[in-house]
């Protein structure tokens, strides 16, 4: 979707117009002023004959003459020039105007001859005529005449005789002349304070033009086209006008009629979308272009963005409270909120559309703010729409298109709104882990984990490497119990090869990378070794996840400078239970659970209802799990302090069970220390590790348990977190230093004393790690338990349990679907707030047992697959298959794509040319249907000894549709791991230069 | 976008579309940024070390399919982050840059700017065991062995070990051990000397040892502009300041404080949205009229 650039289409338009026109009509040779004085005042003379012959009407050779003197005598008034200017291009200063404007305005010349039409049968046919030869005068004119009463005054006139409806002919030239005019104003805006002063019988002139222009406003084709141009030179203009401002907004019906219509216009939309494939899922240029209806809707949704591009603020505002008042609160809500599927789809689809197409702030910002707070029926819209990926594929597909659209635009309030607000409290996590929230993984782990997620069935080799049988079934078993709560078993090759790897002599460069790749055994039985190698690529393509990640992460990142807060746990504070003071009523605040009454109930039913049909089988997280009765209780703080207990003894299982496969990492440094302030097999946390250590460290000659209380700790931590802030005020005497720049700062031998086992006594003060911009060395001024309000329920919000839901159900899910569903996760998981990063990234995070993980979500639907895939005899055969299919039909799409760039193509590499296929393709396809079943088509062809057709075709009955499913589900849940991993990876190397 | 699923690049608004073109066209430049960047800027603070961007891609492809072939991918990403928290730190006067023929080897220079080795400029590498994070930790040797307690008058090693006697995966990293490199100038420890006669002339003969100091500097200096130790495209070259060439970067390097947001601005367009008042968490609560544009 291409933004909307009014103004950009209209310079070149206006400008190209005229060049040619006054080339073709100008006199050839420029006769001297005098001489065309002379004439003039010649055809004046023969026009005021008849003229003066009062009474009768006309004969028609008076007409005809008149007509043709006419012409003429404006012909030659355009010609005109200044007096004393010889150069046209000075023409509009204070110069005197020229021999024959200086006539006409003593004869008064043009208010009489429009006189004597008026007082004639003055046909449409005439007015017409009199509007073209004004609109020739004042493209043509050499002089600006605008500003001479005795032509704008006979001008104004006219207008105001050609208000009602009339013809075809008569608006075209009307609207000509309108635009024609708003060009001359915008190039002179000093007629339009003239245009205030003068009056008309319809009223002051400036609104004159409004009410003439405004009817077309939404008409389609260039006379539309023409109004619309002309409006906006005059909104332009108001920008630093604010009388012209203020005249739009008091005194005309421009707002109100512009955002209006947009909801007649949506009235005319088609209910229901012809839709030609089972892919299609969002409205793209080229499905729209040709809906009449929707063009034109288009075309002034176009012009709202444009107003408000270029308008005064006061314009500005008004229409886009019109726009939110009059279009999507009456109009786009009820759409939105259609009883029939096929309006659902439509109206979330149109939705869509305007949201990507808009591309002025203020004007997202009304829609955003429809989307976010408008309440329809008591449910939110948003509420509503995040329903709606629950529902069945077609809905569902376009609502994750919406929400593709919406995360794309990396709008704080939208990701508070859907996800933020519950990830505030921190209540998902332990407590104990809050301060984990900002620790990035910079060994991979995450990644480590999400791969080893791949089904056995899917991975490349057959038998697995000895390295695999060994995490292979306990990463099974411990599955849902213990998220994240291991280290992943680090692929250890041996030395040499790694240390081959990174010896990038020039001589092992791209071209090693085809040959000595020992081509991995199919696990499928593939009909050529060419289409064996292909399908291999999948196996390789991980370091193009991490490009891709790495760049969208980056732009997140950069994009999310803007925010007001980075959500890394500590700022900005979740609410307290209390609701807002200041807060609009009605209005969610925090997370609708059971537990926080006042502020969501309406949304939980609105969460539960359409969570029904499809996620059946898997709990939504913090669905079913709270006792309502036991949070409100909680909120009283009745329970308050029992509250933690429950959830701490929980984790002290999970860390027994995955003790043993502990790294043992730092373990050495604090055994004792540990088991006292902690449970034991506590240390696998790099900050509660760290945190402890300084602990110890600070307090060796104390008995433990004795000396040290976590309060004083606190304390202690805060005062060194306090001159940190002040820079090295507080404890500056530690280190004599040099005034300009101490050589080594106070802060720089606190953190050093953290972190070097220096020989005792000489790690001065400061024994916490520093808190520099480095997430990684991180101090929580909170104790370990933080005495608080209780935490509220844990739940991560509607959005977040649809999404884990539907992914959940991968395997019964469509192709397309899959796509979308895993394309927004993974948009998910780049966002840098260490908040959502660490919910979705981090699988250390030992979570509320009421929270599901991603990890536990993806945990399951991996031996969903793999047990698919046992009770599939040929399975392995399929899985080729599918993604054989899957690059043919990607490749194909991509060679034709107009937007692939030439880099992309000619790369010789394989991999290279496997990317954009499965995701590009798919898309494309529903993008372009005829394309799209040519290239399927293709696809098939060039398949079909392979004995794919099976899979391709859509399955006529269900068992065949469950298989293709389930098929295609593993090769992009593979894919997906292999996306999450490299994210997870990339957010570990993101540049500082990118948020600070 | 993500690379296998963005189904939709037409969906894409296209503001985004031609971000992604600039900002992929940013990236590209940057190890070229990054190869200009041999010559060190003369203001620290200002000295913007560009990550290398990681290409591990030429022979990972040779490694079976297995998750092994993943370790690298991670022994390079942990690399790379740690270079990235070096860059954080934004250690006064040292610099790094990974080499181009091994993530595991770091060229870098520290400015010493006050105390007994005010002026010296010593060029170093760091060397990370090939089993980091869980091997022994990184060693730092300086091109040319410094007068120091802690350096090795023959082999140049600055005594890392005793500073981390156990290399800890998730504590130490390795802007630790240049801080530490840095900090040994300033405060001088001598005990269990790598160089005992440099430790006893601090502790008894306190101007021979400066004045040995001083000598030290003096060497290291008048070596600046030998040809690196190392060859490596990304190793750390001097050269005598050429107007030709340096100017220009100069002057780059001062306009871009300046302005540090216009440069980026203009190729990176990419801006998100926010109407949430700082401190709050209600969305569209920001004033009106202080919407972004």
């Amino acid at each position: 979707m291409e933004r909307m650039s009014w103004l950009s289409k209209l310079t070149p338009r206006t400008g190209g117009q005229r060049a040619p026109r006054s080339a073709s009509l100008q006199p050839p040779v420029t006769a001297d002023p005098e001489t065309c004085l002379m004439v003039f005042k010649n055809h004046w003379a023969q026009v005021l004959r008849i003229l003066e012959r009062r009474g009768n009407k006309p004969a028609p050779d008076d007409l005809s003459a008149v007509r043709n003197n006419t012409y003429q005598m404006l012909n030659l008034l355009a010609e005109d020039r200044p007096r004393g200017d010889g150069d046209r291009s000075q023409g509009n200063g204070d110069v005197a105007c020229g021999p024959i404007l200086e006539f006409v305005a003593a004869e008064n010349l043009l208010e009489r001859l429009l006189c004597w039409h008026l007082q004639g049968d003055f046909t449409e046919e005439r007015k017409v005529e009199q509007l073209k030869l004004y609109e020739m005068l004042i493209s043509q004119a050499r002089q600006p005449l605008l500003r001479h009463k005795s032509v704008l005054t006979p001008l104004l006139r006219l207008l105001s005789v050609c208000a009602e409806p009339a013809s075809a002919p008569l608006e075209n030239s009307l609207v000509l002349l309108l635009n024609q005019l708003c060009v001359s104003v915008a190039r002179e805006p000093a007629i339009l304070e003239l245009f205030f002063h003068s009056h008309t019988d319809q009223g002051p002139a400036n609104l004159i033009i409004f009410s003439l222009l405004i009817p077309f406003i939404h008409h389609e084709g260039t006379r539309g086209q023409q109004a619309r141009d002309a409006l906006l030179l005059i909104m332009a203009m108001s920008a630093s006008n604010r009388a012209v401002a203020q005249s739009i907004t008091d005194n005309s019906y421009f707002c109100p009629v512009l955002a209006t219509g947009l909801s007649a216009l949506y009235s005319s939309l088609p209910r229901k979308i012809e839709v030609r494939g089972d892919d299609w899922h969002f409205l793209r240029r080229e499905d729209w272009i040709g809906v009449s209806s929707l063009v034109l809707f288009m075309n002034s949704l176009e012009f709202c963005n444009a107003v408000i591009q270029v308008a005064h603020p006061l314009v500005q505002k008004q229409l886009v409270d019109y726009v939110h008042n009059g279009f999507l609160v009456p109009v786009m809500g009820p759409a939105l909120h259609k009883t029939s599927v096929e309006e659902m789809i439509a109206s979330t689809a149109y939705l869509d559309l305007f949201l990507r197409s808009v591309s002025e702030t203020a004007l997202l910002k009304t829609f955003l703010r429809f989307v976010l707070l408008h309440r329809h029926d008591n449910t939110t819209i948003l509420d509503t729409l995040v329903g709606r990926i629950n529902s069945n594929s077609r809905l569902c597909m376009v609502s994750l298109s919406l929400f593709r659209t919406l995360l794309s635009l990396n709008c704080e309030d939208v990701m508070l709104q859907l996800v933020l607000r519950y990830l505030l409290p921190c209540s998902h996590v332990m407590l104990s882990q809050k301060r984990a929230v900002r620790d990035l993984d910079i060994y991979g782990k995450t990644a480590a984990k999400f791969l080893s997620l791949i089904p056995r069935c899917c991975r490349p080799e057959s038998p697995p490497s000895p390295c695999d049988r060994d995490e292979e079934p306990s990463a099974r078993a411990r599955g849902h119990s213990s998220p994240g709560a291991d280290p992943p078993p680090a692929p250890k090759p041996s030395t040499p090869s790694r240390l081959s790897f990174f010896m990038r002599q020039a001589s092992a460069a791209p071209t090693e990378a085809a040959a000595p790749r020992s081509p991995g055994p199919p696990t499928g039985s593939p009909p050529q070794p060419g289409a064996r190698d292909e399908v291999a690529e999948l196996d390789r393509n991980y370091l193009e996840y991490l490009r891709d990640a790495r760049h969208s992460i980056d732009r997140c990142a950069w994009a999310c400078r803007v925010w007001s807060a980075p959500y890394d746990g500590e700022e900005p504070r979740a609410p307290g239970p209390v609701p807002n003071p200041d807060s609009p009523p009605g209005r969610p605040l925090g997370p609708p659970t059971p537990r926080t009454k006042k502020r969501g109930l309406p949304e939980e039913g609105a969460r539960e209802v359409p969570g029904g049909p499809l996620g059946g089988d898997e709990p939504i997280a913090g669905g079913p799990g709270p006792d309502p009765q036991d949070g409100g209780t909680l909120v009283n703080g009745a329970h308050g302090a029992a509250e933690p207990v429950r959830p701490e003894g929980d984790v002290v299982v999970k860390k027994v069970r995955r003790s043993p496969q502990g790294e043992g990492e730092g373990g050495g440094g604090t055994p004792n220390g540990a088991s006292r302030a902690q449970p034991p097999g506590w240390e696998p946390l790099p900050s509660v590790d760290s945190l402890l250590e300084e602990l110890l460290a600070r307090t060796p000659a104390e008995p433990p348990g004795a000396g040290v209380s976590i309060e004083t700790f606190t304390e202690e931590l805060r005062e060194i977190e306090a001159e940190m802030q002040n820079g090295s005020v507080g404890g500056a005497p530690a280190t004599p230093t040099e005034p300009p720049e101490p050589p080594l700062s106070h802060e720089e031998e606190e953190a050093f004393a953290s972190f070097a086992t220096l020989p005792e006594g000489d790690a001065g003060t400061g024994r916490a790690p520093p808190r520099p911009p480095d997430p990684l060395a991180q101090v929580v001024a909170s104790p370990p338990r933080a005495v608080g309000p209780p935490p509220n329920q844990p739940f991560t919000g509607p959005f977040v349990s649809v999404l884990f839901g539907k992914l959940e159900n991968m395997p019964h899910n469509s192709l397309y679907v899959n796509f979308l569903l895993t394309g927004l996760v993974a948009q998910l998981a780049c966002y840098p707030q260490p908040l959502l990063r660490s919910f979705l990234l981090n699988t250390n995070m030992v979570f509320q047992p009421s929270v599901k993980s991603l990890l536990q979500v993806l945990g399951s639907v991996k031996n969903k697959i793999e047990s698919f895939a046992a009770s599939q005899e040929d399975f392995p055969a399929l899985l080729f298959k599918a993604k054989k299919y899957l690059i043919a039909r990607g490749r194909l799409d991509w060679a034709e794509g107009p937007g692939a760039a030439p880099a992309l193509r000619r790369s010789d590499t394989l991999a290279r040319s496997r990317k954009p296929s499965l995701g590009e393709l798919l898309l494309r396809h529903a993008n372009s249907p005829t394309r799209a079943r040519h290239a399927a088509q293709l696809a098939l062809q060039g398949l079909r000894d392979g004995g794919l057709h099976p899979l391709a075709p859509p399955a006529r009955h269900g068992e065949a549709l469950r298989v293709r499913n389930a098929v295609y589900c593993a090769v992009i849940f593979s894919e997906f791991l292999k996306e999450l991993a490299a994210i997870a990876q990339a957010h570990a190397v993101t540049s500082p230069f990118l948020t600070e | 976008m993500n690379p296998f699923w963005s189904m939709s690049t037409g969906s894409v608004r296209k503001r985004s579309d031609t971000e992604e073109k600039t900002l992929s066209g940013e990236l590209r430049t940057s190890p070229l940024r990054a190869s200009t960047k041999k010559q060190l800027p003369s203001i620290p603070k200002n000295a913007v070390p560009i990550t290398k961007p990681a290409s591990p891609a030429t022979s990972s492809q040779s490694t079976n399919g297995t998750h092994a072939s993943y370790g690298p991918f991670y022994l390079e990403y942990s690399l790379l982050a740690e270079f990235t928290l070096v860059v954080k730190q934004k250690l006064p006067g040292v610099y790094v840059q990974p080499s181009y023929r091994s993530a595991l080897m770091w060229f870098g220079v520290i400015f010493i700017r006050h105390g007994l080795y005010q002026d010296g400029v010593f060029k170093f590498t760091v060397y990370i065991p090939d089993n980091y994070p869980d091997g022994d930790c990184p060693r730092l040797v300086f091109d040319l062995p410094v007068f120091h307690p802690l350096v090795d008058p023959l082999s140049g090693e600055l005594d890392v070990k005793r500073a981390f006697a156990k290399w800890r995966r998730n504590h130490n990293h390795i802007w630790q051990v240049l801080m530490y490199a840095r900090r040994v100038f300033y405060k001088i420890d001598t005990t269990s000397p790598l160089n005992p006669e440099a430790a006893v002339l601090y502790e008894k003969d306190i101007q021979l040892f400066k004045s040995k100091v001083v000598d030290s500097v003096k060497l290291c200096s008048s070596h600046l502009f030998d040809q690196p130790k190392i060859e490596d495209p990304y190793a750390i070259i001097f050269s005598p300041w050429n107007p030709a060439i340096h100017d220009e970067a100069r002057e780059k390097m001062l306009t871009q404080k300046k302005k540090p947001e216009d440069p980026h601005c203009k190729s990176m367009h990419v801006s998100g949205l926010s109407w949430v008042k700082p401190g709050s968490v209600q969305p569209f609560s920001k004033e009106e009229k202080t919407m972004p544009t």
